[in-house]
């Protein structure tokens, strides 16, 4: 059980790591519009512009 | 899709031949110039998807406007400074985008901007209707990036950077923060907590226990000191202004539970409750993020005044006329206004007559005459002549400002229902707090082996989760769903009123009307003329006014051209024909013949004082407003109508509806007055409102609900906003707000049968701590499972 003297700490500072990976994206403004992104992903947006009819 | 409705706007299109566009290979019929060039413009730019990705349009959506703006204006440096923020070669600008209605929206709106050459990045958000544009100031301008989103038939509105720091952008990343500390807190402490259950169980180190109690101070340090500071703040300011609020018992909570833990583990006690701790900040952390995101859904007041106004005017001094951004207005300034202009600010009215709408401030759907020495009310449109006028009253000084000023105000008076779940939580905490010591001191007189491990049952077993997530977690459902059946709800107490309420009030104009007269009926009295006819003349003269009622007129396809038209204001309109004087519009002023009852709701067509055809004009009842009325009845309510229109317009509608109890040419006051009778009675009122008048109005309600094609403001007063045309989701919505009223007592009886019923079995030293922490866990489960059973509420 002694392992734990060292795995408990170490888990600590993982969540440390990401504490601060989720502050920096909240800083960033990722979390600022939750419903957007959701919606974006179904549009595509690389249809080329038709040709021109033939005339 | 029906072959009569325009492709691009919707709206119904005269003859399926005249305007057409070749879209996916086929051609669809569109109704006006103006959207056939959006519609080839979204074609030929290969956003043709937009057309297949969008929501069906409301009937005028996207409809491109007829005069075109200046938008060159907007490239100039002054008026750069006003709406942008400049930074070395990179101007960025936040634009209000109004008439997009969809995501396919926000799409179009980016990949057009994308396209233009010097665009940095373009960001809409669909939900706050907001776009943010940055670019290269070389090589692009403001006015072309709203030429641009204007040529695809939306309505952009600058907005200045006082109005667009969103302080709610900033409030939501620190409650995200909080709430994300304290939840991973509670999760490492739990797992500990598991760790020092099982040693209490089954036996454990003294150096173990000391380093897992050690490790849990660690993570709960934090949760206390950043999570949890909103609450000791709120609770300092409490004590500051001698008004305790619900934080003072959560604070006192944390802290005696924080501070009793920190002086067990140094001195090596029985039991430290730092999960305890942390479970009760999570928890209280996360009912607040929700109700926090519930209401940044509605729409910010500032946005909602600064749409309402122009954002340049034109000013009148020595040098002749000037456009200056409305922002730099003061009192004093002269200001040209022209036809369809909106007024700035309030003021007095120097040159010239005209005839304002101000249906949005007032109520009054037809439009005032004024002249010079009359006053202007700053959001009131100028309809059709050419004025000067004196600024008095500029920004929050002005009417708009003090009734919007005024909806805030009542907002924030209002009693908060879901806090009260959370003050009796942390009363419960303090007295399971008192009975865990209780217990402690007389189990260590009886027998002092057990008192620890009897302590720590009685504290797992009442923890308080359940009770504080009855609530939260059933309206958070509740919400959730409501905005899938088209209500968005703004305001967690509006689902409480909403369950309890016996009448809902209704204003007439837009809520149960479509907001736009029709004409229904047509009599010719002369024989020699077909209807059709005279609608064609009518239509002709009428092409001059911008009054609701030429609008129903411009229906009728027309090839009459009238020529010499007058606008008589308030009375109608005049024009010739083929060498014929028509008028059109009152009977006293169609055939100089005075009559009783003469109403703008039927207006008369003459020549030479000849009576030629009568039109009756009525505003249409909307689709499925009788059926709701009937649900609601169904349902316990009592609908009321309460319309600041003349008698015989509320009176039909009434008729049309069935409703008894109609009120009409009320003022806001009157509405409010009306309201505060039905309270006093003991009803719960809901009120159904779309104007600006509305906004205190709605305020005053116990719950009210805006559709969401009324005015802003009416919106930022709603507890509730309707979105889409129906009004049948005001029927599921009071069902479910009954339901989930339903599901949290069910909860909240389940969480004190529960601690009843397991509090004297604990303090008996009949529960050993590993059931008390499987109990309270099934508790805290069942609350949950209760309440998502909302979320499937009205499927099929």
């Amino acid at each position: 059980m002694n392992i734990l003297f060292i795995l408990i700490p170490l888990a600590l500072i993982i969540l440390g790591g990401a504490v601060w990976a989720f502050f920096w994206a909240v800083g960033a403004g990722q979390f600022d519009d939750l419903d957007t992104p959701a919606v974006r992903i179904i549009m595509d947006d690389d249809k080329k512009p038709p040709e021109k009819s033939e005339q | 899709m029906s072959n009569d409705a325009c492709f691009h706007c919707a709206l119904p299109v005269e003859r399926a031949d005249e305007f057409q566009v070749e879209i996916e290979g086929e051609l669809r019929p569109v109704c006006c110039p103006g959207c056939k060039a959006v519609a080839e413009l979204i074609r030929d730019t290969g956003m043709s998807s937009y057309y297949a990705m969008r929501e069906p349009p409301q009937p005028g959506a996207g409809k491109p406007a007829d005069d075109a703006a200046e938008w060159q204006i907007y490239d100039r440096d002054d008026m750069l400074g006003a709406f942008a923020e400049l930074a070395d070669d990179q101007a960025t600008a936040t634009i209000y985008v109004g008439k997009m209605y969809c995501a396919a929206c926000s799409w179009l709106i980016e990949t057009a901007l994308t396209r233009l050459p010097g665009i940095a990045s373009a960001e809409v958000s669909p939900v706050t209707h907001r776009l943010r544009v940055s670019w290269y100031k070389q090589q692009q301008g403001l006015g072309r990036i709203l030429a641009t989103l204007a040529s695809l038939g939306y309505d952009p509105q600058p907005l200045s950077p006082e109005t667009t720091a969103r302080p709610e952008i900033a409030e939501q990343r620190a409650a995200l923060k909080r709430l994300l500390v304290a939840s991973l807190g509670m999760m490492q402490v739990m797992m500990f907590a598991v760790g020092l259950y099982a040693g209490d169980f089954q036996g454990m180190e003294a150096s173990m226990q000391y380093f897992l109690r050690l490790v849990s101070f660690v993570v709960t340090t934090p949760v206390v000191f950043y999570s949890a500071r909103p609450f000791f703040a709120g609770a300092w300011r409490g004590i500051v202004s001698r008004m305790p609020g619900m934080d003072l018992p959560v604070s006192i909570a944390i802290a005696a539970a924080y501070t009793g833990s920190v002086y067990a583990m140094l001195t090596s006690g029985p039991a430290v409750w730092f999960d305890s701790v942390v479970m009760f900040v999570f928890f209280l952390t996360l009912g607040r993020f929700l109700e926090m995101r519930a209401r940044h859904r509605s729409i910010d007041r500032s946005t909602a005044l600064s749409t309402l106004l122009p954002n340049t005017v034109n000013k009148v001094d020595a040098d002749g006329e000037t456009t200056i951004p409305s922002s730099q207005l003061v009192s004093g300034d002269v200001l040209l206004v022209r036809p369809g202009e909106s007024i700035a600010a309030d003021g007095i009215l120097i040159e010239g007559t005209t005839t304002l709408d101000e249906a949005l401030l007032t109520g009054e759907s037809e439009p005032l005459a004024k002249s010079a020495g009359d006053a202007l009310i700053a959001g009131s449109i100028n309809l059709d002549g050419l004025i000067r006028m004196r600024v008095e009253k500029t920004g929050s000084d002005t009417t708009l400002g003090a009734i919007s000023r005024l909806s805030e105000r009542a907002r924030y008076a209002r009693p908060a229902f879901v806090q009260t779940a959370d003050r009796v939580a942390s009363y419960i905490v303090i007295a399971i707090l008192l009975i865990a010591v209780l217990v402690a001191t007389s189990w260590y007189f009886i027998a002092p082996d057990r008192a620890f491990v009897i302590t720590l049952s009685v504290l797992v077993v009442t923890c308080p989760c359940a009770l504080a997530l009855a609530t939260p977690a059933a309206f958070a459902t509740a919400g959730t769903r409501l905005s899938e059946l088209h209500l968005l709800i703004t305001n967690g107490n509006a689902i409480e009123a909403m369950s309890r309420a016996r009448r809902i009030l209704f204003d007439k104009t837009g809520t149960l009307t479509r907001g736009a007269p029709e004409i229904t009926a047509i009599q010719v009295f002369d024989k020699a003329r077909t209807e059709q006819q005279c609608l064609q003349i009518a239509a002709a003269i009428e092409t001059v006014s911008t009054h609701p009622i030429a609008i129903a007129f411009s229906i009728a396809a027309n090839e009459v051209v009238a020529t010499d038209q007058r606008v008589a204001i308030g009375n109608g309109v005049a024009g010739t024909i083929d060498g014929q004087r028509w008028r059109l519009g009152r009977h006293a002023f169609a055939t100089g013949d005075e009559r009783d009852g003469d109403t703008l709701t039927t207006v008369y067509l003459a020549t030479n004082n000849k009576l030629v055809a009568r039109f009756d004009l009525n505003d249409e009842i909307r689709p499925g407003a009788m059926a709701t009325l009937a649900e609601l009845r169904s349902l316990g309510l009592r609908p009321a109508l309460v319309s600041g229109d003349n008698a015989a317009a509320v009176q039909r509608v009434a008729g049309i509806l069935d409703i008894d109890d109609y009120h009409s040419g009320c003022s806001p006051g009157d509405k409010l007055e009306i309201i505060r009778a039905a309270q006093n009675a003991g009803d719960t009122v809901i009120m159904v409102g779309d104007g600006i008048n509305d906004a205190p109005v709605l305020a005053g309600a116990d719950a009210s609900v805006a559709p969401v094609h009324g005015a802003l403001l009416a919106q930022t007063s709603a507890d509730v906003i309707l979105l889409g045309e129906s009004l049948a989701p005001l029927v599921l919505g009071i069902r479910l707000a009954r339901k989930t009223m339903r599901i949290v007592r069910q909860n909240l009886a389940w969480a004190v049968v529960y601690n009843a019923v397991a509090l004297p079995l604990a303090a008996g030293g009949l529960v050993p701590p590993w059931a008390a922490a499987i109990g309270m866990s099934a508790s805290s489960l069942i609350v949950v499972l209760n309440a998502l059973r909302l979320s499937r509420f009205g499927a099929t």
